[in-house]
C-alpha cells in the first residue's frame, strides 16, 4: 500500500467564537481523489485554506510525503507542490494566460516567457485543454476562464491538487470534460481534494469525507456507499420524502392572456405569453435563465410596465397595478437575486422582514411599530428556523441559505393567493432546497397558486403539477409534469415548439 | 499588502474616545499652521478661547452662529443618509431667504405671530421646490445630483445678485452696497435673552434636529430612506414608491437649508444682503459628514463650527492669524474626524506579502 501523500490530523482551526473545524484527520493518496462532502459553512472551505497555507490551524498537523508541514503564506505552499483551483477567478483580465501564470512567480528579474510557455503548451497538450497561452483572460469564456485556473494550479508541477467547488461555473459537457481530466491526473500519480456539493460529482469519487459542522462525520469509499447515506451524513438526519399528494387542482386562480413585455432593444422581454394557474397548483417554468423567467415574474409583481395582454387575479385585472397594491392582494414575490432585489443587507432581520409593509401591518400612526416588529420577527426565526445570533443582525451577514428563509418567511406570510419564487434554490445547499420545497408544497396545499422558475429541471419534476418552457421570452408549450420526459423538456428549452417535440 | 477589515463591535466609550483624540490631533495640527505663519499659538487659541466661551454673551454668540449650521447641516443628513448626493444647501439656502423677503414685501403692517410663521413657511416652500426639482430631474431624465445642486447654486446666487445689484430689491441710494432696506421689526425672529441676537431659529434648530431624528429613527419614511441609501432595488421589489421618497427626501432637505436662510436674515441681519451667509450652506455639508450623518451629531458638530467661526472673529482682532485660517481648521478637523470614523468601523492591517 502506497503512503499518503498528504494527512491531515487532528487539525482545528476558529475564527473568534465560531468552530469551523474540528479535529479533522484523513489522508489522500497518489492518484486518488478525495470528494469533501458537505454543506454550506460545514467547514469546506476552512480546511483548504489551512491545507494552502491561508491560515495556520490552531493546532493538529499536516503531513506532506510523510513530514510536518508548517506553511506562512499560499506561495509556500505552491513552491511545495500543493496548487489549489480556485471556486472563484482570481485572474488578471488583462493580463494573457501566460502572464496571469507566470507573473509573481519569477525567480529571477528577467521573466523567461519562451520557457514557461513551452511548458505551457506542454500541459495542454498533455491534458487535452485547449486553450492559448497568448489569449487575454477578458477574451475567455467562463468555461475557459476555469481551465486557465486549472493551468495556473498545474504549471507548478503540484503533488495535491485541491478543486473548490470547480463546477460551479460550469455547464455540463465543461463538467464531463474537468472529470475526464481529472482522471488523467489521477493516473499521473497527483493526490486530489475536491470540494462540493453536488451529489453526483461526489459519487465519481474514491473517497468521500462527510463533515458536518466543521467536523468529519465519516469518510465512505463511493463503492461501498449510496447517494442517500451520503446525504443523510451530511444533514444529520433522513431527508423526508415529497410531500406531493396528487390533489386536484381547483379553479383558475391567475390568467395571463397575451402578456407582452418591452425589453432593452428591439427584443420583446416577453412575447404574447398566456398562462392560467390554478388554486392549489404549482407551474414551473424551465428554461436557461435569461429567456424572460425575470420579466414574468417581475411583471406579474407589477414592477414591471405591461407593454400589452391582461393578467387577472381571482377575477380582477392587475395588470398595471403597482406593485404594492398587487403585494397587498396577497401576492408574494420571491426574488432571484436575493441580496440585490430581495434584501437591503445592512438592515437588519426584523427590518427585512418588515420591508414593503412598514407602511401597513407594521406602522402604528405616524411611527413604525417596534414591538410588533420585533416579535413577529422573533417568531418568524424561530418557525422558519433562521440561525442568526439575534434579529438585530444585518441579513448581509448570513449565509445564503439563511437569507433565503428571510425572504422565505416575509414572501410567505404574504402570498395568501400566489408565490412566485424566481430561482428559489439557486446555489444552496440540499438541507434549505428541502425546506423550501416543503414550504412550496404547504402553499400549494393551501390553495395558493406557486410559479416557480427554475434551471434545476428535476426539482421542477418533482414539485409541479405542470411546466412551461420560456425561450426568448415566448412560452414554447406547458406540458404535465406526470408524462413528461426530461428530453422532451429539454428540445422546448432549446427553442422546438411543443408540435416539433411531441 | 494593507487589509481593511471590518471591526466585530465598538462600545460608545470608544467611539468618543476615538472623536475626543482626533478633536486633539486637529488643533494640534492646526497649531502646527500656525506655527509656520509665524504667529503664536498660544496667543491664538487663547484669542479663539476667550472669543468662542470666554463670556456668557460669547457662549451666545457661538450658539447664533451655530444656528444656520445646524440646519444646513440636518439638510445634508437626511440626504446624505439615502445616498442622495445634494450639494444644494447653499443655494436653497439662499433661495429660503429670497423667498422668505419676497413674501415679507406683501405682509406689509402684519403682526410678528402671522408674518413670522409665513415668511417661514414661504422660505421652507421655496427651498424644497429647488431641492425637490433637482430630484425631479434625477428620478425623471437621471440628472446626476450632484451636478444639478452645485448648477443651481450659481442660478440662485446670481440671481439674487441682479435683485440686490440696482434689480427691483436694490435699496434705494445704496446700489453700491448691495442690500435690500432693512426688514420692518414685525419681521424679525423674537430674541430670546436680551444683548445677544439669539433668537428663536436656535429653538427651531433644535426642534428640527429633534424632528429629523424621529424621522430617521422612528417613522416609516426613515425607514426607506435608509434603505434607499443601501439598496433602492430591493424597495422598488416590495412596492415602494422610489421616486417618491427622492422626491420627499430632496423636498426636506431643501426645507431645511432654507431655514438656515430664514435664521441669518431675520434672525441676524435683518436685511437681505449678498455678501452674508456665504459658505454657511458648503460649511452644514462638512458639519453633517463630522456628525456621522446623526441629526443629534450633527448639532454637536454645528455647535463646535459656530464655537470656531465666533472665536475666530476674536482671533482676528486680538492676534496676528488670519481668519482664513479657520476654514483650514475646519477642514483638518473633518479630516480628523472622518479618519477616526472610519478606524471605528474597521481596522487597518499591513500584511507581509511574499512571493513565490
Amino acid at each position: 500500500m502506497t503512503s499518503p501523500i498528504i494527512e491531515a490530523r487532528k487539525l482545528y482551526k476558529s475564527f473568534g467564537k465560531v468552530q469551523a473545524n474540528r479535529d479533522i484527520s484523513f489522508s489522500v493518496n497518489g492518484g486518488e481523489l478525495l470528494c469533501l462532502f458537505g454543506e454550506n459553512g460545514a467547514g469546506k472551505s476552512t480546511i483548504s485554506a489551512c491545507l494552502t497555507g491561508l491560515y495556520p490551524p490552531d493546532s493538529g498537523e499536516i503531513l506532506f510525503k510523510g513530514k510536518p508541514l508548517r506553511m506562512k503564506s499560499p506561495a509556500e505552499a505552491i513552491r511545495q507542490g500543493i496548487g489549489l483551483v480556485h471556486q472563484h477567478f482570481v485572474l488578471v483580465p488583462d493580463f494573457t494566460v501566460l502572464e496571469n501564470i507566470v507573473i509573481g512567480s519569477e525567480k529571477s528579474l528577467v521573466v523567461q516567457y519562451e520557457e514557461a510557455e513551452k511548458k505551457l503548451r506542454h500541459i495542454c497538450a498533455n491534458y487535452g485543454i485547449e486553450i492559448d497561452p497568448n489569449t487575454l483572460v477578458r477574451d475567455l469564456s467562463v468555461g475557459e476562464k476555469q481551465w486557465a485556473e486549472l493551468l495556473k494550479a498545474l504549471y507548478f508541477d503540484a503533488d495535491v491538487l485541491i478543486l473548490d467547488e470547480p463546477t460551479a461555473t460550469l455547464d455540463i459537457e465543461n463538467s464531463k470534460k474537468l472529470f475526464r481530466m481529472i482522471d488523467k491526473l489521477k493516473a499521473d500519480g497527483i493526490a486530489l481534494i475536491l470540494i462540493s456539493h453536488f451529489l453526483d460529482e461526489v459519487m465519481q469519487a474514491d473517497r468521500v469525507a462527510v463533515l458536518r459542522h466543521g467536523a468529519v462525520v465519516g469518510i465512505k469509499r463511493t463503492a461501498e456507499t449510496t447517494p442517500e447515506e451520503l446525504t443523510r451524513m451530511m444533514v444529520g438526519r433522513d431527508l423526508e420524502p415529497k410531500l406531493r399528494d396528487n390533489s386536484e387542482v381547483g379553479e383558475p386562480r391567475l390568467v395571463l392572456e397575451n402578456v407582452t413585455v418591452e425589453g432593452s432593444d428591439q427584443l420583446l422581454a416577453l412575447n404574447d405569453v398566456s398562462m392560467t394557474i390554478h388554486h392549489g397548483e404549482i407551474l414551473g417554468i424551465a428554461g436557461v435563465a435569461g429567456n424572460g423567467q425575470n420579466p414574468l415574474m417581475e411583471v406579474i409583481s407589477g414592477i414591471r410596465t405591461l407593454a400589452s395582454g391582461r393578467i387577472i387575479l381571482d377575477g380582477i385585472n392587475i395588470g398595471g397595478m403597482n406593485a404594492r397594491k398587487v403585494k397587498d392582494m396577497g401576492l408574494g414575490h420571491i426574488p432571484d437575486d436575493r441580496f440585490v432585489a430581495g434584501l437591503v443587507p445592512e438592515m437588519s432581520i426584523e427590518e427585512n422582514l418588515i420591508l414593503g409593509d412598514h407602511r401597513g401591518l407594521y406602522a402604528d400612526g405616524a411611527l413604525i411599530d417596534f414591538g410588533k416588529m420585533r416579535l413577529s420577527a422573533e417568531r418568524a426565526i424561530k418557525e422558519f428556523q433562521i440561525s442568526a445570533p439575534s434579529s438585530e443582525t444585518p441579513t448581509g451577514n448570513l449565509s445564503g441559505g439563511n437569507a433565503q428563509r428571510v425572504i422565505l418567511a416575509r414572501e410567505i406570510m404574504l402570498a395568501t393567493k400566489v408565490l412566485l419564487a424566481n430561482q428559489p434554490t439557486r446555489g444552496l445547499d440540499v438541507g434549505v432546497i428541502e425546506y423550501i420545497h416543503k414550504r412550496l408544497l404547504e402553499k400549494r396545499a393551501q390553495g395558493v397558486a406557486v410559479l416557480i422558475a427554475s434551471s434545476e429541471l428535476e426539482d421542477l419534476m418533482n414539485l409541479c403539477d405542470r411546466i412551461g418552457v420560456l425561450f426568448q421570452g415566448r412560452l414554447m408549450g406547458i406540458v404535465d409534469a406526470q408524462d413528461t420526459s426530461l428530453e422532451e423538456i429539454g428540445l422546448l428549452m432549446a427553442g422546438q415548439p411543443l408540435e416539433v417535440a411531441a | 499588502m494593507i487589509e481593511i477589515v471590518p471591526r466585530k463591535s465598538t462600545g460608545w466609550h470608544t467611539q468618543v474616545a476615538a472623536y475626543l483624540v482626533a478633536l486633539v490631533l486637529g488643533f494640534a495640527t492646526s497649531a502646527l499652521l500656525i506655527k509656520a505663519g509665524g504667529a503664536s499659538v498660544a496667543e491664538g487659541f487663547g484669542a479663539l478661547y476667550e472669543g468662542a466661551f470666554g463670556s456668557w454673551e460669547a457662549v451666545l454668540q457661538s450658539l447664533v452662529a451655530a444656528t444656520p449650521l445646524i440646519f444646513t447641516g440636518l439638510a445634508t443628513v437626511i440626504a446624505f443618509r439615502a445616498e442622495i448626493w445634494s450639494i444644494g444647501q447653499e443655494g436653497q439656502m439662499f433661495a429660503g431667504a429670497m423667498c422668505g423677503y419676497w413674501v415679507s414685501l406683501y405682509l406689509g403692517g402684519a403682526p410678528l405671530l402671522l408674518a413670522v410663521p409665513i415668511i417661514i413657511f414661504a422660505a421652507m416652500i421655496g427651498g424644497a421646490f429647488l431641492g425637490g426639482f433637482c430630484g425631479w430631474l434625477k428620478t425623471q431624465f437621471q440628472v446626476n445630483e450632484i451636478i444639478s445642486t452645485v448648477m443651481l447654486n450659481y442660478v440662485i446666487i446670481y440671481l439674487l445678485s441682479y435683485l440686490l445689484a440696482g434689480g427691483p430689491w436694490t435699496e434705494e441710494g445704496s446700489t453700491s452696497y448691495h442690500q435690500t432696506p432693512v426688514l420692518a421689526d414685525n419681521f424679525h425672529l423674537p430674541l430670546l435673552v436680551d444683548g445677544v441676537k439669539l433668537h428663536l431659529g436656535f429653538i427651531l434648530a433644535l426642534v428640527a434636529a429633534a424632528i429629523c431624528w424621529v424621522i430617521l429613527k422612528k417613522t416609516p419614511l426613515g425607514f426607506e430612506i435608509r434603505a434607499l441609501g443601501f439598496n433602492p432595488t430591493a424597495l422598488r421589489f416590495k412596492g415602494v414608491n422610489v421616486t417618491r421618497t427622492v422626491l420627499v427626501v430632496m423636498g426636506l432637505s431643501g426645507a431645511l437649508s432654507a431655514m438656515a436662510g430664514v435664521s441669518e436674515i431675520f434672525g441676524v441681519n435683518y436685511r437681505l444682503r449678498g455678501d452674508v451667509m456665504v459658505g454657511l450652506g458648503f460649511t452644514g455639508i462638512i458639519v453633517g459628514m463630522i456628525g456621522g450623518l446623526n441629526p443629534i451629531g450633527a448639532v454637536i458638530a454645528a455647535l463646535l463650527f459656530g464655537a470656531l467661526a465666533n472665536g475666530s472673529l476674536y482671533m482676528s482682532v486680538l492676534s496676528d492669524i488670519p481668519p482664513s485660517l479657520v476654514p483650514a481648521m475646519q477642514g483638518i478637523l473633518l479630516l480628523f474626524f472622518l479618519s477616526a470614523s472610519v478606524l471605528v468601523r474597521y481596522s487597518i492591517r499591513i500584511k507581509r506579502f511574499t512571493h513565490v
